[in-house]
């Protein structure tokens, strides 16, 4: 019988942060994975991470998973891929299947890493094909390269449903509308900001009615509801889609540690082990990390799985208590700045009035996913200077800072705390270099001229779509909602290596546009509609 | 006396609602209906549901419906969701072929 | 809602369920208390859903012959609610000599009760089932023997008793059976008192537990077997299935999965952790011993794979008797392994006991004072 003395199941940013620490203090570890990439939800992820450096934020998610695979293979983990952990048994014993047959393997501490299932609503017509969740949308289109559908709808207002409906739209797939019962957008309003300025309007206090269709979807009903949840006649509104994307949460797939006998308890988030901070079950040597223990980003899952590696090295004991100690601590208090700010684990239901600042919040973009304009000038990102300087749409309390990072003059502060909104330094200097606009993963810093000729104003945006426009293309400026404001034409188009893909076109608009336009399509696009 | 535990509980009549119709568990196609009828036939349980209807056995093994027939049977006892069992967990995790099931590699690779 | 009935039964199975329906028939009050929070958590849904004649012992044997003559066939009709019994009979398989003398000999003892089995050869098998591995020399062949859906003939059962006005009460843990003025009245559980004219103890390996508290004692132990559950299939075919050597036994359900069980050798001493648990290596000897005669099957999925008990008494026979030393009191378990077939049966002699009906078959070979030491 192969003994180790850590078994990992799960080689996504929980598992593999624990099979990291646990094999640099020593240990013998070996982790399995179902799929045949590793990273989890990570090799799927193609945005921006936020957070501080140390949470790798500006990389983009599959690049944090291939550089946690290079770590494990270097500190000698064992990554065994296509490999499922179908059974946790007594005597902490795990049956694998791996190719065709089943293998035995015994573990001295396990840690059980399996994330978590995308959860399901239920509406006349959900069982047709077409609807589908919104992670499995992401697989299908990040992983094997297959357009979902043509003309989506997206339900789910959480980050899952924003970022996803962006990577559809890069994936050339056309979002109609993004439909969420709740009354206000639940994700970051960075992510609603990047796909509401592309045209997708947003339907809060909206749910789906029916899909409709025989064979497939073909079309989609939704409609108001009112604060009980009660449908309110006459709202009803119509959409032809082929595609219904559910973004509805997530369940944690715990179902290994029910079978291997730990105390679980229910909770709305989900069916989870009782489990003590540093992630230890109430079965001895047998640990949990990551969304399995409670959904939140991945972020926090690479923390909490290098938490409970190190605490299933002292638990052999290959460290001692004052190395856990000491090595937990700062793991500690990196998690708790992650779960600061206004999507902090204790704010989830409330209703936050104002910024950590004292500024009141921007309502128009908990309803409809864009900033007004009138209260862009509330938040200290905003400020009017003479020559390019860096406009930073970015309005609420989230710990991310690499914006401050990026600028070399030191024109962006954010200051010790990550979670407070990044203000404008009038003092110093900008040279239009273009990095925070690239290093912003939400997209939502901007370098504004409104000199830049007589009467005309000069606009650098992020853009992260294929075709890039070219230099000298004429076409249309959108502002926050989407909408057609003014002709623009674009003057500048830079990719550059340290970028990351994210590429910055300038767009030149009247003068009396520069406070909104924030958006550029082709001449081209504008016709066929 | 817990309502889940006095079988005899007053829970009302079953009642028809117009969307008795919709399918909960895809895999095994058990409607609405048919689960809130389990429940004044005296299923008070998930594990008795599961045994009476099939919700949750099918290849998915209730990944998808779980939470939702769940909600369905609390709503009927007029209790919250909480209150119900989730779930069981079973080995294997995903389905298996017998001849892989079988092949159980008896020596050390 | 007083907590006095006419019968008290304790265990909420397809033994327990059973009786209050017939008893329910019959215009008697019952309650049933069960320990767990679900109706038949124990040996009822957790069994391969046998009803078979063949291979049980001569003293149990009319028990089954009397259910599948009278009750099986129109249980679903008279309980309102399809329990999938079929009748299609029973091939237990043999591959080698030695499973042939095993088999003949288990139907020599079968004929001679005056059960219908008979020895086939390889081609009869393949006949009545053509699934067969060609690798099988012969079978016991038993025409009358089937098998049904324990899950849903356990709460088919609940479900008409509770109609009838049978009063179920589950996580209510008897501790105790206690003696009033000489005959057993009341049932102690840790939250209250039942009390009763007569008190059924149907409460599987708990039974022995609990009967203990009346000074008697039902040698049996637990031995824990798994069974493995596919996804659905096409019909193939409707025989229950065995083998010589206890490889492994089934059928394919109405649904259309097939339903497998068997054991590593080890039943006897797996532990749990509580509840049944599976083990690491059960589930793929079963495989094992199935592709061996099911060749054609080794490509279906296994969707889930569950553990239960047997109660194992000393001899291998329940026990189903009125307890004289004890009155009031009637014990209805260690139906070590095969008691589901014969359900329906027990159900209606123990009405007949309770009401003071003669039983339309002599139980007293299973009576609760039947054990011998060796010498």
């Amino acid at each position: 019988m192969e003994r180790y003395d850590l078994i990992v199941a799960g080689a996504g940013p929980a598992g593999l942060s624990a099979a990291i620490e646990a094999a640099k203090r020593g240990l013998r570890v070996i982790v399995f994975d179902e799929n045949e990439k590793p990273g989890g939800q990570l090799f799927k992820q193609i945005h921006k991470f936020f957070g501080s450096k140390e949470d790798k934020a500006k990389i983009r998610g599959f690049k944090i998973g291939k550089d946690l695979l290079e770590e494990a293979n270097k500190c000698g983990v064992e990554v065994v891929l296509n490999a499922i952990v179908i059974g946790l048994y007594l005597d902490k014993e795990v049956t694998v299947k791996i190719g065709d047959g089943i293998q035995h393997f015994k573990g001295d501490t396990l840690i059980v890493a399996t994330g978590a299932s995308e959860n399901m609503v239920t509406f006349d017509g959900w069982t047709l094909p077409g609807v589908i969740g919104a992670g499995a949308a992401q697989t299908m289109m990040n992983l094997h390269h297959l357009k979902p559908g043509n003309r989506i709808l997206m339900l789910g207002s959480g980050n899952v449903g924003l970022v996803v409906s962006f990577q559809l739209m890069q994936a050339g797939c056309e979002v109609v509308a993004l439909v969420d019962a709740a009354p206000k957008v639940g994700g970051y309003g960075v992510h609603a900001s990047k796909i509401a300025r592309c045209g997708v309007p947003f339907y809060l206090s909206h749910t789906i009615i029916k899909a409709e269709g025989e064979q497939f979807v073909n079309g989609v009903i939704i409609g108001e509801v009112d604060s009980s949840w009660e449908m309110i006649s006459g709202t009803q509104k119509h959409f032809d889609v082929d595609t219904i994307c559910l973004a509805v949460g997530l369940s944690p797939m715990s179902q290994l540690l029910k079978m291997a006998g730990c105390h679980m308890k229910d909770t709305p988030g989900g069916y989870i082990p009782e489990c003590d901070e540093k992630g230890a079950t109430s079965v001895p040597g047998i640990f949990v990390a990551g969304d399995v223990s409670g959904i939140e980003e991945a972020s926090s899952a690479m923390i909490e799985g290098r938490i409970s590696g190190i605490a299933a090295a002292e638990y052999l004991g290959f460290i001692d208590k004052e190395e856990l100690k000491k090595s937990i601590e700062k793991q500690e208090k990196a998690l708790i700045s992650l779960r600061e700010g206004m999507f902090a684990p204790e704010n989830r239901g409330r209703s936050i009035k104002k910024t950590e600042e004292g500024i009141d919040v921007s309502i128009n973009l908990l309803k409809k996913g864009y900033i007004e304009e009138t209260e862009i000038e509330r938040f200290p990102g905003f400020t009017k200077c003479k020559g390019v300087h860096p406009v930073i749409e970015c309005t609420q309390n989230i710990p991310c800072n690499p914006c401050q990072e990026a600028c070399v003059k030191k024109c962006i502060k954010i200051g010790e705390k990550i979670t407070s909104l990044p203000a404008i330094d009038e003092t110093k200097e900008c040279i239009g270099c273009g990095m925070c606009v690239a290093s912003c993963s939400g997209q939502a810093i901007f370098l504004v001229n409104e000199e830049y000729e007589q009467g005309y104003a000069a606009i650098t945006l992020p853009y992260e779509f294929l075709p890039l426009p070219e230099v000298g293309s004429q076409g249309k400026a959108l502002d926050r909602s989407g909408k057609e404001i003014c002709a623009a034409k674009i003057i500048d188009v830079k990719t550059k290596k340290a970028f990351d893909y994210t590429h910055l076109i300038t767009m030149k608009v009247p003068a009396d546009m520069s406070r909104k336009a924030r958006f550029f399509v082709n001449s081209r696009r504008c016709e066929d509609e | 006396m817990s309502k889940l535990k006095e079988r005899m509980s007053g829970i009302g009549e079953f009642m028809s609602q117009p969307d008795d119709q919709l399918i909960i568990c895809r895999c095994e196609e058990i409607t609405k209906g048919e689960i809130r009828k389990a429940v004044h036939d005296g299923m008070f349980t998930m594990t008795e549901i599961r045994r009476y209807l099939r919700t949750g056995m099918g290849l998915c093994q209730g990944l998808t419906c779980a939470s939702m027939v769940k909600r369905i049977v609390a709503r009927e006892l007029l209790i919250s969701s909480m209150e119900l069992e989730p779930a069981v967990s079973r080995a294997p995790m995903r389905p298996v072929e017998m001849k892989i099931f079988g092949n159980e590699e008896k020596e050390v690779k | 809602m007083g907590n006095c009935a006419d019968v008290v039964i304790i265990g909420s199975g397809i033994i327990g369920n059973s009786t209050a329906y017939y008893l329910a028939k019959q215009g008697c009050s019952v309650i049933v208390l069960e320990k767990s929070n679900h109706i038949g958590n124990g040996g009822s849904s957790r069994n391969g859903g046998g009803v078979r004649q063949s291979g049980r012992d001569i003293r149990e044997l009319p028990l089954a012959m009397y259910g599948v003559k009278n009750l099986w066939p129109t249980l679903s009709e008279e309980l309102e609610m399809d329990v999938e019994y079929y009748q299609e009979g029973n091939l237990r398989l043999g591959k080698t000599d030695e499973h042939i003398n095993i088999l003949q000999g288990l139907t020599d003892k079968a004929v001679s009760s005056g059960l219908d089995v008979q020895m086939i050869d390889g081609f009869r098998a393949k006949e009545i089932c053509p699934y067969l591995s060609d690798e099988v020399i012969g079978a016991s062949w038993c025409p009358t023997d089937g098998h049904a859906n324990p899950m849903l003939a356990t709460l088919a059962y609940y479900r008409k008793a509770r109609q009838l006005g049978v009063r179920f009460i589950t996580g209510e843990d008897a501790v105790e059976i206690r003696k009033i003025r000489g005959k057993a009245r009341q049932v102690v559980t840790s939250k209250t008192i039942y009390e009763g004219e007569t008190i059924i103890l149907a409460a599987g390996y708990d039974s022995r537990k609990i009967a203990s508290t009346t000074g008697i004692d039902i040698p049996m132990t637990q031995a824990a077997l798994e069974v493995l559950v596919t996804e659905a299939q096409a019909p193939m075919f409707y025989q229950m299935l065995g083998t010589a050597k206890a490889d492994f036994y089934g059928h394919q359900s109405t649904h259309g999965s097939f339903v497998f069980g068997g054991s590593s050798g080890y039943e006897d001493m797996n532990k749990d952790n509580g509840m049944p648990v599976t083990t690491s290596i059960t589930a793929s000897c079963i495989c094992r011993g199935i592709m061996k005669y099911f060749p054609c099957l080794e490509d279906v999925k296994i969707v889930r794979v569950w553990a239960g008990w047997i109660d194992v008494c000393v001899d291998h026979v329940p026990v189903i008797s009125k307890v004289e030393e004890v009155p009031g009191l009637i014990l209805a378990c260690a139906f070590s392994g095969h008691g589901f077939g014969i359900a329906p049966t027990v159900g209606t002699l123990l009405s007949q006991l309770v009401v003071g009906e003669e039983t339309v078959l002599d139980i007293s070979e299973l009576r609760y004072d039947r054990f011998r030491a060796k010498i």
